[in-house]
């Protein structure tokens, strides 16, 4: 009798086939149009940086692997889409040390000490981020950062113009054409407003980020930015420059959307990205900073255990505890 | 395998697979030279088995372990009982397996006493093709008042219970009017697929069209879409005196009262590799190797053999496991189709939660079962509320094995409060 040897395991037998990896590929697929467009418009600086952080994100994890003696697991491309966010969420003429420091904070501290992937509290890229730019403010200002640069646009970053001037003086500058087709100064994945909501679109319909979260967000930037407009229109400036400036769309389709530490149930995505926004438009209008998606984004972060357990009632469960 | 989409807004949609109008006989495997039957009692070696090496067995006889063993199998043929082995399952749960040597003559199975009465069925019947939950229906726990037959299968590409629906309907009637004298089940309903080749012909009876989307012929399903009836956490059908019986044992019941004997022979849904549907009719004990001999399907070194179908169904770890009375499909996949499953931690993506049909939080109870937290998960995240479908574990991105969390939850959950 030959006694050959069958794979024996538990059901289920079938699988959709989707996977990490296939999920973090289709996250960098979905960022190449803003990606392209940006090497186009900053030139090589820009390849650089993208290059740079993207690779010394996985070379981060790569370390923390090794030191701490765990199965290698860079290929499920977390850290790369970790790092790529990161790059694209820095001015094309970041220094080296900055660009390497922000991804040890983002992978290390960020990710890789809550114990890797599906771990992390914080979107990771946010935690780097966030250090960077209470670090190292100075490489934020984006007016600064283009001074060598000769665009045919406005050249002058629209949030800081707007936190320093008022509404009433910059709205002409920045045509909402202008916004939507990248024509304006800011980080390297942050301006190509349209590339942003293809790649957005695209990870919707393919099921990778959850349509609620995205959509609640750009609600809640049109619905604070539109009262705060209507409150004082000299200095508050209207929701579509708010919503095609800054980091806005990044953070409604890559950022805020991030797994681990966004809601997981249909009522909490929508409060949790209507608040996101919400804090935004607080920080952009009355607090000191002039993008303050970083920040609002890790707020609710925080906040996020609390209000995902808001949940649909279990059925068969007795009693209305859920 | 069925692969996601490429555009995937909406939850993934596994449908049912459907018999084909008009079913050819399904193959006939040849009695085998060595039945393997498993009698779900352990062996005790304190004890003397009654069964014994080298005993003389009749087609339809009665095997007992023990003298004073409740349960029992029935032999399929007469022959020679060639060896008595402890059998395991994969949650551990050991039974007994006994091979019987046909003798190859042709005999008549035994008659018996058969009475109208669910205990005299119980008696005599329990080994049924189709399984027929006779213990439960007989024993005094819970009366049962509701009896739903179905005619369509629980797991996905198995067609063997519409087979019999559409083939044997009239049998179908005479089993329910034996179901409706021997038990005090006032109600009887049959669920039917809603786009079965099976229309009508089940009148008086009140027909349920069940949708064509996975999990919608579970029991909890059924109870919750067609009987108003919501399952609480924990409980099975029977515990709110709703009986679910298979269309196949429905009529293996009804030829058994005409006969007065037990019936043996079970369809199977076979599955090839390439995914190509077969049904074959085998004796209740034939190894699965004479099967797949029949259909030559080679079977080689790492391939998956699954029997009871993709997502609810087992693994076996031997092409000598055999043939038994609820076994409706058995289904190959090839090492090359095997998908990974992987140890990452959950990434919160919540695409189980979209597609559980009980709104368990699975994202969170996964997490108390890596912890082994088997209490908490039960109180605070509805672990007994699974209704074991298996979607979560078919959609999970991070390939976490769900499902097998889940049960292996349930068991420990069940060990634990066992010993307090």
């Amino acid at each position: 009798m030959n006694n050959i040897k069958l794979t024996v395991s538990h059901a289920p037998f079938w699988h959709d086939g989707d996977s990490l990896f296939q999920m973090n590929l289709n996250i960098m697929i979905a960022t190449l149009p803003v990606v392209i467009f940006a090497i186009i418009q900053f030139g090589a600086p820009a390849f650089g940086v993208l290059s740079l952080s993207l690779s010394s994100a996985m070379i981060w994890e790569l370390i923390m692997n090794l030191v701490s003696k765990k199965r290698i697991s860079i290929g499920d491309l977390n850290s790369a889409v970790i790092g790529l966010l990161f790059g694209m969420m820095l001015p094309a003429t970041s220094p080296w040390w900055l660009i390497v420091t922000g991804t040890f904070v983002a992978v290390v501290l960020g990710k890789m000490i809550f114990g890797g992937i599906g771990s992390n509290p914080f979107n990771p890229t946010l935690v780097g981020m966030a250090f960077l730019m209470l670090s190292w403010k100075v490489f934020f200002d984006f007016d600064a950062a283009y001074v060598n640069y000769d665009f045919d646009f406005t050249a002058l970053a629209p949030l800081a113009a707007l936190k320093l001037q008022g509404a009433a003086a910059v709205t002409d500058l920045f045509p909402l054409g202008d916004l939507i087709m990248g024509r304006q100064v800011g980080a390297i994945g942050a301006t190509f407003g349209l590339g942003l909501i293809i790649g957005g679109i695209y990870l919707i319909l393919r099921g990778y980020i959850r349509w609620e979260i995205s959509v609640s967000f750009i609600l809640g930037i049109i619905v604070t930015a539109y009262c705060f407009k209507l409150a004082n229109p000299e200095i508050y400036a209207g929701p579509m420059i708010h919503l095609f400036s800054g980091y806005t769309l990044m953070g409604a389709f890559f950022l805020a959307t991030e797994h681990s530490s966004s809601p997981a149930n249909r009522i909490p995505m929508f409060i949790y990205g209507f608040c996101a926004a919400l804090m935004i438009i607080l920080m952009r209008n009355i607090g000191v900073y002039a993008d303050g998606t970083v920040l609002a984004i890790l707020l609710l972060n925080l906040v996020n255990p609390l209000i995902d357990t808001i949940r649909p009632k279990t059925l068969g469960k007795g009693g209305n505890n859920a | 395998m069925i692969k996601r989409s490429f555009f995937t807004l909406t939850q993934p949609r596994l449908n049912y697979d459907l018999v084909e109008p008009d079913p050819k006989e399904p193959t006939s495997i040849p009695i085998p030279t060595d039945l393997i039957l498993l009698l779900n009692e352990p062996i005790d070696s304190t004890k003397d088995t009654l069964i014994k090496k080298g005993n003389k067995v009749e087609k339809g006889e009665k095997l007992y372990l023990y003298a004073d063993s409740t349960e029992y199998t029935i032999s399929p043929v007469a022959g020679t009982i060639s060896s008595l082995d402890v059998y395991s399952d994969n949650l551990g749960n050991r039974s007994t397996s006994l091979v019987i040597k046909s003798n190859q003559a042709q005999s008549d199975s035994i008659t018996y006493d058969l009475k109208e009465t669910i205990a005299s069925a119980d008696e005599y019947l329990r080994t049924l093709p189709g399984a027929p939950p006779l213990e439960r229906l007989a024993s005094d726990d819970n009366e049962i008042n509701t009896l739903v037959i179905t005619c369509g299968d629980t797991d996905l590409l198995s067609t063997t219970n519409q087979y019999v629906a559409l083939k044997f309907l009239n049998d179908i009637k005479k089993g329910v009017q034996v179901l409706k004298t021997i038990t005090t089940a006032t109600k009887v309903y049959v669920t039917v697929p809603e786009n079965s080749p099976l229309q009508g012909g089940l009148e008086p009876l009140q027909v349920f069209k069940t949708s064509m989307a996975y999990p919608s012929n579970l029991p909890a399903m059924v109870l919750k879409n067609h009987l108003n009836l919501v399952l609480p956490a924990g409980k099975t059908p029977e515990d709110m005196g709703v009986c679910f019986i298979a269309a196949e044992a429905v009529v293996s019941l009804a030829k058994a009262y005409q006969t007065k004997s037990a019936g043996f022979e079970k369809i199977v849904t076979i599955i090839d590799k390439q995914g190509n549907q077969h049904r074959a009719k085998a004796t209740i004990g034939t190894p699965l190797r004479n099967i797949f001999n029949a259909f030559s399907i080679q079977v080689s070194e790492q391939d998956r053999i699954i029997i009871g179908g993709p997502m609810k169904g087992f693994a076996t770890f031997t092409l000598e496991h055999p043939v038994q009375p609820d076994m409706d499909m058995v289904m190959i996949q090839d090492r090359e189709d095997i998908p990974e499953i992987s140890d990452t931690p959950c990434i919160n993506c919540g695409k189980c939660l979209q597609t559980c049909p009980v709104n368990i939080p699975v994202n969170i109870l996964v997490r108390y079962l890596e912890a082994a937290q088997y209490e908490e998960a039960a109180d605070k995240y509805d672990l007994e509320a699974c209704i074991e479908c298996g979607l979560c574990a078919y959609v999970c991105t991070a390939r976490i094995p769900i499902f097998q969390y889940i049960q292996l939850g349930k068991h420990e959950l069940f060990k634990l409060r066992a010993d307090a």
